[in-house]
């Protein structure tokens, strides 16, 4: 009988194919789990809107207040995107000419909505509440950044669910006293969790981590 | 259900259960106390009719093919979810907030009543019905048909154009086209002062359009108005004529009264005033209170009325008017009663009544009762008995001293002389002698639903011009020139009268989805007046009806009423005219071998709904059954002509014949069948086409109710029926237990029983140790409870969550299969006698659980508990293993099989409530108290820095119950309403000895018999005896 004889190279294949895909395997779930997470997919997720609006210069330079276009934000769950009768408040007689209006003009003339594309998009099944947060001390800037320093709206925090936990089940680093909810640039005088831990007392503050919560 | 093969079903308890040695035994159907070989089958698989396969369709190798080719084609798309606009308003109106719903005050007409309504619009378009609390017959509370009725406005079978048939074709015309021959047409009929000009009107209690038919009647004084309704209150109407000399309306008031006696009535089931004379009738029966009323039902079929009777007798139709003389006989015997000598001729009358009516010894008690209890009795027929039975009993109120008390009458200002028998067979006559050149039908459905020997659908082909306005291109637009598409009351303006008269107003919530006109409207066209807009029709009427002093702000408030206040009918004090009543009564022959019995379906009332998937799926208050009718039978009538459930019948009645599905249901009359109208329909829609079986056939003039003469022949085939009263019975052994333990889970006692020992309903209860620390509930701590003794099975708690909590229609198939998808039921158990039972039903939802079986089992964690006791459900981490309904004790986990929301049309999704998240497959579901409520009522308290009221937190089963049956509150409030109820001795935990801990509980019931006639009932069959051991 004859027996078939091996090369000696061979006697790595084993041991090198394991070690391969070992490193491949942890490569590929590695790769998978941070290309995956929220971080990477969804922050800095900077859509093209269909009006040139610039929330730098409105709410930047000019100073407008949040409250001012997104009104119902501390009686409603929706931070409703402005009308265009809001914009035509201001562009009825300021800069009317200008080229990056005139589909704020056309919508306003017509009754055609502007669709404009929704940046902080949560999935269907999470109920978020704006009033909810608003009224309690959270502010503009824990969720959706320095929107006053972007020309174009990108979105700052991943929004996952983990994301919100971490606050609900520590909101002390992030709560601010009623009046500087919209005040970007606010930092506190002093130790900003001492503070958010009086906050928290004087004002009952207890974020619920049922499930009910945000799922229903 | 698989068909039955019994050859007979017993009328007694089966050897097994009786040797067991039972006390008070509850059974959910006769196969169950038959205990059939079949049955048992049936119940060994909980999933019944596995054998047939999961897929239907492409079998599964085929299946794996296509899924293994699809795996293959998926690529790596982008990473990110496809991008989502916002679509904000151009110009948004002031006050409104996007997302924040809003309520607006409405009328729905139905039979010409309107019935007051709070509609919840969610951005502008209407997704929840509620009643209107300022209402008068409201109060709050909505029916199955108001709940259902935000389905049918976003039905996508409503007709959307108008259409003309041009011989037999038909095309769409544009709605000037439709303007322009209106304006010709008619103008032509006004030259020749409205000859041949006929309309044909539902039953309609609006003053627009009586305006408008008046100044149409001056304009076209030729033309003709009749009005024609197939479920009619002709016979009250006829009945008070004779009685009063003037037609009238009778308004009973149920919490005046200490003894009700109904004969062949229903006011608490099928009355237009229904919602007021539950929530009276829960009043007087408070066992707390000391005294309870009582109730005794005399009736054809089985109705609500007769389900929550203290006493019932089920006769066949030809009994009851005997039965009636011989009550009123033995009544004015007593001495009790003085007689008037304008009474000597109803004296004779009653002296030739027949003397052995069945059933002595119970008029005996029930006369007792009534004497003992003058003018505080009420006596009360059914719209179904001919007019000399109202007479008859008008004349005995008067005798008891209940007029002005019990009952009150008040001018029925809408009759116009002539009933609606009278009408439609004058309309015929004109159309066969050829009078009729232009038909104009303003709603209903005369070619379905008028009486089958009129033949009024050969007369309508052959009408030159005929206009249907209707929501649906239905039987009667098939054969019309034109069809003209209705705005649907949701739609429009307009203004109706609820049943004691209070004008109510009609607002649209949403502009006409297809360009819709009211009645109002078209009538305002064809006379070509300058307004023919609804708003300005309303206000124009309403202005001249009640001339305000400021009309801008009366008209304001009454839109923000829903009502007019003090425009209720005023109250007339007539005097009884026995003379009259004894000159009306003719004797009726009984005709063999059968008596049929047509009533309005508990769901599709006349037919009109039967598009409707939501009522289609509501398993009947009584039979359980879901898309079908059946021909009811009493267990003796089956058992001799060996007739079982599904056994396909042909009835035949006096030369016309129909066929229909047989149903054994117990207390049914003997010789009877009884049969529910609205079925069979052949123009209905995708949804109602083809459902059930068409028995108007054989409903002739003279005989719309019911009719003796009936002959039953067995065809040989069978028909599978729906049915959702055998569901859930896990396995045999689960059976026994069941029914060992029903009556733990149904706890019932006689006000005697009751009131001799205030515990009689805790004697069973053996809680058992807890091992482990409890969970302290601060904070919120929610609770709920049911009253058995409130609840009257009207299943409008069903229709109002699948209506909040977007719960899909499944179809007949599955609900075969036992995925009925409603997250509430309402279980009905019989008990006693197959002939005559007892009815107990108990409306079953999740009871949230503290130690909640279905959270301990699931391997994902999508179902946990919260910090203020609820069972939630998280729709985004269930797997769908089903191991947490495997593991409920009251089955109430509903579980989406397939997507069951796939084929939408754009309109039928606009009826969802975005406030809850709509389910695909593979998930399961079940009762979250309304968390959605919950959380929007803790999210303002909070924004507004204050507490939560009790009461503010409403579930929607809750809301819309007319017996106020279910309250919710917190616990930890020990003023809450709910805390309250919780104290009583009557309130009891379901399965509580499994020490689950749940946060619903229940209120017994507490029945109210006569003592004289509980002493000839079984002892074994007594309420409160629970069995020895």
């Amino acid at each position: 009988m004859d027996f078939f004889s091996f090369p000696k190279w061979t006697n790595f294949v084993p041991p090198a194919l394991a070690i391969f895909l070992v490193i491949s395997s942890s490569y590929a779930a590695t790769l998978l789990y941070l290309g995956g997470s929220p971080r990477t997919t969804d922050v800095g997720y900077m859509p093209k809107q269909p009006v040139e609006y610039s929330h730098a210069l409105h709410a930047g330079d000019l100073g407008i207040d949040c409250r001012y276009c997104h009104n119902t934000v501390e009686h409603a769950a929706q931070a409703s995107i402005p009308p265009t009768q809001t914009c035509m408040n201001c562009h009825k007689t300021i800069r009317a000419n200008s080229q990056k209006l005139i589909p704020i003009q056309e919508s306003y003339a017509t009754g055609n909505p502007v669709k404009w594309v929704r940046v902080h998009d949560l999935p269907d099944y999470v109920y978020f509440n704006h009033s909810a947060h608003v009224t309690r001390g959270v502010g503009c800037v824990s969720c959706h950044g320095r929107i006053d320093k972007m020309d174009v709206v990108y979105q700052a925090e991943t929004l996952s669910m983990g994301w919100c936990l971490d606050c609900h089940r520590n909101p002390e680093p992030h709560l601010r006293p009623a009046g500087f909810i919209t005040q970007l640039d606010w930092q506190p005088e002093g130790d900003p969790v001492a503070l958010g831990k009086e906050l928290r007392q004087k004002h009952n503050i207890n974020p619920s981590t049922d499930c009910s919560t945000c799922h229903r | 259900m698989p068909s039955i093969n019994t050859p007979k079903h017993p009328t007694r308890l089966s050897p097994k259960t009786e040797a067991a040695g039972h006390g008070k035994r509850y059974w959910r159907s006769l196969d169950e106390l038959a205990d059939t070989p079949e049955f048992r089958e049936f119940v060994e698989r909980e999933f019944p009719n596995r054998a047939a396969g999961y897929l239907e369709g492409p079998d599964r190798r085929q299946f794996l093919r296509i899924m293994a080719a699809s795996f293959g084609l998926a690529g790596l798309t982008a990473c990110r979810w496809p991008k989502e606009n916002i679509v904000p308003y151009a110009l948004r109106p002031e006050g409104r907030i996007p997302g924040v719903p809003e309520q607006y005050a409405t009328s729905m007409e139905l039979g010409g009543i309107g019935h007051g309504l709070l509609v919840t619009s969610y951005d502008g378009r209407p997704i929840k019905v509620e009643g209107n609390p300022s209402h008068p017959s409201n109060q709050g509370a909505a029916d199955v048909y108001a709940q259902a009725s935000v389905l049918e406005l976003y039905d996508p079978d409503r007709g959307k154009y108008p259409y003309i048939k041009e011989g037999n074709q038909s095309r769409t015309v544009s709605w000037p086209d439709l303007d322009s021959f209106l304006r010709h047409h008619f103008s032509t009929a006004r030259l020749q002062g409205g000859k041949g000009f006929c309309v044909l009107s539902e039953a309609t209690s609006s003053p627009s359009v009586r305006e408008l038919r008046h100044r149409l009647l001056d304009a076209f004084p030729q033309a003709r108005w009749f009005e024609y309704e197939s479920i009619s209150g002709d016979n009250e109407r006829a009945g008070t004529q004779i009685a009063f000399g003037h037609a009238l309306r009778v308004h009973p008031h149920l919490d005046q009264a200490k003894i009700i006696l109904c004969l062949d009535a229903d006011p608490l089931g099928a009355h237009p005033a229904k919602l007021k004379h539950v929530r009276e009738f829960t009043r007087g029966r408070d066992p707390e209170s000391g005294t309870m009323n009582r109730l005794y039902a005399v009736e054809t079929h089985g109705s609500t009325t007769g389900s929550l009777a203290d006493h019932r007798l089920a006769l066949p139709p030809s009994m009851i008017e005997p039965f009636a003389l011989a009550l009123a006989a033995e009544l004015i015997q007593q001495p009790e009663i003085q007689l008037p000598t304008s009474a000597q001729a109803i004296q004779e009358v009653l002296n030739n009544a027949p003397t052995d009516a069945p059933h002595p010894e119970w008029r005996a008690a029930l006369i007792k009762d009534l004497i003992s209890n003058r003018g505080q009795s009420l006596v009360f027929v059914g719209y179904q008995q001919p007019p000399f039975l109202h007479a008859l009993a008008a004349w005995l109120n008067d005798l008891l001293g209940n007029t002005g008390r019990t009952v009150t009458y008040t001018r029925d200002e809408l009759y116009q002389g002539v009933t609606h028998a009278e009408a439609i067979r004058a309309l015929t006559e004109a159309m066969k002698s050829g009078q009729v050149e232009t038909l104009l039908i303003l709603g209903g459905n005369p070619v379905y639903d008028a009486p089958a020997d009129l033949e009024f659908p050969a007369l309508l082909a052959n009408i030159p011009t005929s206009l249907h306005l209707s929501l649906y291109r239905d039987e009667t637009s098939a054969l019309c020139t034109w069809y003209i598409p209705r705005a649907h009351y949701l739609e429009a303006w307009g203004d109706t009268r609820a049943y004691d008269g209070t004008i109510s107003t009609i607002q649209p919530l949403i502009e006409p989805l297809y360009g819709g006109r009211t009645p109002a409207e078209l009538l305002a066209r064809i006379l070509a007046g300058e307004i023919t807009q609804g708003y300005e029709i309303t206000r124009q009427t309403l202005q001249n009806l009640i001339q305000p002093a400021d009309f801008e702000s009366s008209w304001r408030q009454w839109l923000h009423d829903g009502v007019i206040a003090d425009t209720a009918f005023p109250p007339v004090t007539p005097s009884i005219q026995p003379s009259r009543i004894a000159a009306a009564w003719k004797p009726s022959p009984t005709e063999g071998p059968y008596e049929i019995v047509f009533i309005p379906d508990s769901k599709l009332y006349d037919g009109r709904f039967a598009n409707n998937g939501w009522l289609q799926e509501l398993p009947d208050f009584m039979t359980k059954m879901t898309w079908d009718n059946a021909a009811l039978l009493s267990p003796a009538t089956a058992n001799a002509l060996h007739v079982q459930d599904g056994d396909l019948l042909r009835l035949k009645l006096r030369g016309r014949q129909t066929e229909a599905a047989a149903f054994i249901l117990p207390g049914q009359p003997p010789q009877t069948v009884t049969v529910a109208l609205g079925y069979g329909r052949t123009q209905a829609g995708r949804v109602g086409t083809g459902v059930g079986f068409p028995v108007h056939a054989l409903r002739v003039s003279g005989a719309m109710d019911f009719s003796g003469g009936l002959t039953i022949d067995k065809t040989g085939r069978v028909y599978q029926q729906a049915c959702t009263q055998d569901h859930h019975a896990i396995d045999l052994v689960g059976l026994r237990e069941r029914g060992e333990r029903v009556h733990e889970l149904i706890r019932e006692a006689t006000l005697e029983n009751y009131q001799a020992d205030p515990h009689v309903f805790h004697h069973e209860e053996h809680p058992p140790a807890q091992l482990f620390a409890e969970h302290p509930y601060e904070g919120h701590k929610w609770g709920m409870t049911i009253d058995l003794n409130a609840c009257t099975g009207c299943s409008a708690c069903v229709i109002a969550c699948q209506a909040e909590n977007n719960i899909p229609v499944v179809g007949k198939e599955q609900i075969r299969r036992g995925r009925e998808m409603h997250w509430i039921r309402i279980d009905r158990y019989f008990s006693g006698e197959p002939e005559a039972p007892r009815v107990a039903r108990q409306p079953v939802t999740c009871v949230h659980c503290e130690n909640a079986p279905c959270e301990q089992v699931c391997p994902v964690n999508a179902t946990v508990h919260t910090h203020e006791g609820l069972n939630v459900m998280v729709y985004n981490r269930c797997v769908g293993t089903r191991y947490c309904s495997n593991n409920c004790p009251f089955k109430v986990r509903r579980f989406n099989f397939f997507n069951y929301h796939k084929h939408l049309e754009d309109t039928e999704k606009m009826v969802f409530n975005p406030e809850v998240t709509v389910r695909s497959r593979g998930v399961m579901e079940k009762c979250t108290y309304c968390v959605q409520r919950i959380e929007k009522a803790k999210i303002q308290a909070k924004n507004n820095g204050r507490a939560i009221q009790d009461g503010e937190i409403v579930p929607a089963c809750a809301q819309t119950c007319p017996a106020q049956a279910i309250v919710f509150g917190d616990l930890n409030n020990p003023a809450s309403r709910v805390s309250k109820l919780l104290e009583h001795n009557r309130a009891y935990a379901m399965l509580g000895g499994l020490n689950l801990k749940p946060r619903t509980v229940y209120l017994a019931r507490v029945w109210n018999p006569n003592p004289e006639l509980v002493e000839k009932e079984d002892d074994h069959d007594s309420p409160t005896n629970h069995g020895s051991a």
